[in-house]
């Protein structure tokens, strides 16, 4: 399995109509999020834009799950559809988080095992791409279901408000704290023994001039 | 310190017993057990992440095999959201085993509670039970409780996973379902005709198993499952 990491809006990148065509089949067929339900069966929001950052993980070569990662300090789905969830303070300056968010794994990947291995890496992805960007925390807005499986990978997640249901689901506001003990566990929780966001996606592409001027 | 974080620094069982007796208690219980819940015909002692119960009512259940006669058990598989004991449904009339789990119960004291199912990935299924009086709790102490059932249940899944609170890692229910086939003699195909999964996948369960058991071979892994009582013949 390898994780890409799509930024930006990126609309030529090959995997991006199948990220939101699964996004659809997910999270309105399967999920039933009507507010998000379109024509076109493509799951496409105002927040799938210049600020996003996707990671899509394929396995020889197919599409099997993804996340999308908004930084706090632009405009995101927590403070704004889903603000009414969140009551407590973020633990540190907005500009040192991020909201996890489109969370998914193929539905067929996660059948007759305990722990999917696609979910595991994309938990082991998400860790090391807050820590290489820097984050101190992660938010989301999920069921309930999220705090099990995320202190079962030994993460520290606390509630940035009481659990409420929307839409007749138990759903909560949280964050996640980032550290290299929490990458460390969730690797060792799941067996992950790879690096998935290889350093060279984060190098930045030098301006043409030649060095030395 | 909240709750919540306290529960996320214990290291141990114990620990997470300590700070969820005393957490629960605030809302009129006074007991509790924290496990996975087993296939049909596997005992349920390898799948008990931590059990609060009275341990003369705790041998009774799990010895006898009470938890696949349980309608409280039964019904987590059917539903996602908390539920009273008292709510889980069985016939009382033909579903003699059940009616005898609950009524045993009742003379521990042990017949009201509140159940809050855990649905992990891969089909598999875990319970927080709650022991005690649940006409007090209105909506907002039952997202509560939702809520800190599932930290108690992933914290003690994750010093599980580490095997840092001693408990000896459970094969799961489909490697369960595989060892019980070879230990009946037949082979990898004719267990993959069986089950419906693939040969590759039948292996894999078998090598799967003898990781978490330790054990050098086949026959060494099915004879420490049955030795282990994690599987049943």
């Amino acid at each position: 399995m390898q994780v890409h990491v799509v930024r930006g809006r990126n609309s030529d990148h090959p995997l991006m109509e199948a990220n939101y065509r699964l996004r659809h089949r997910i999270f309105v067929d399967l999920q039933g999020w009507e507010a998000l339900r379109r024509e076109d069966q493509r799951d496409i929001d105002r927040f799938d834009n210049e600020d996003a950052t996707h990671l899509l993980l394929t396995d020889r070569g197919e599409l099997v799950g993804g996340s999308r990662i908004t930084p706090l300090d632009r405009p995101n789905l927590l403070q704004t559809v889903f603000h009414g969830l969140v009551h407590g303070d973020f633990p540190t300056d907005l500009s040192l988080g991020a909201d996890w968010t489109r969370f998914y794994v193929r539905p067929d990947r996660r059948e007759g095992r305990r722990r999917a291995p696609e979910s595991a890496a994309l938990f082991c992805a998400m860790m090391e791409y807050a820590l290489s960007e820097g984050y101190s925390f992660i938010t989301f807005v999920s069921s309930l279901a999220m705090l099990e499986h995320g202190t079962s990978v030994g993460w520290t997640i606390t509630p940035l408000g009481p659990p409420a249901l929307v839409d007749g689901k138990a759903t909560v506001a949280a964050w996640i704290a980032v550290s290299e003990q929490a990458l460390y566990t969730v690797r060792r929780a799941t067996g992950m023994s790879q690096v998935l966001i290889p350093a060279s996606s984060f190098v930045f592409t030098p301006p043409s001039a030649p060095l030395g001027m | 310190m909240s709750t919540i974080e306290t529960l996320q620094r214990q290291e141990s069982g114990q620990g997470v017993h300590a700070v969820m007796l005393e957490a629960i208690g605030d809302y009129g219980f006074s007991k509790f057990i924290i496990s996975g819940l087993p296939d049909r015909g596997l005992d349920v002692r390898p799948f008990v992440l931590l059990s609060g119960w009275d341990s003369e009512w705790y041998a009774r259940y799990t010895s006898l095999g009470y938890v696949h006669l349980d309608p409280v058990a039964r019904h987590c598989f059917a539903t996602t959201l908390p539920f009273d004991w008292s709510a889980a449904p069985y016939d009382r009339e033909r579903d003699r085993g059940a009616r005898q789990v609950m009524e045993e119960a009742r003379d521990f004291d042990m017949h009201q509670g509140l159940c809050v199912p855990v649905h992990l990935e891969g089909g598999m299924q875990g319970v927080v039970s709650l022991v005690g009086k649940t006409a007090a709790l209105d909506d907002k102490n039952r997202l509560e409780l939702h809520m800190l059932a599932l930290y108690a249940h992933g914290r003690m899944r994750f010093l599980h996973t580490l095997g840092q609170d001693g408990v000896r890692r459970a094969i799961t229910p489909r490697e369960a379902e595989v060892l019980k086939w070879v230990a009946a003699g037949k082979t990898a195909s004719d267990i993959a005709g069986i089950t419906g999964l693939s040969v590759r996948t039948v292996n894999q369960h078998c090598e799967n198993a003898q990781r978490r058991l330790g054990t050098s071979n086949r026959l060494h892994t099915v004879v420490e499952a049955i030795r282990h009582k994690l599987i049943t013949l």
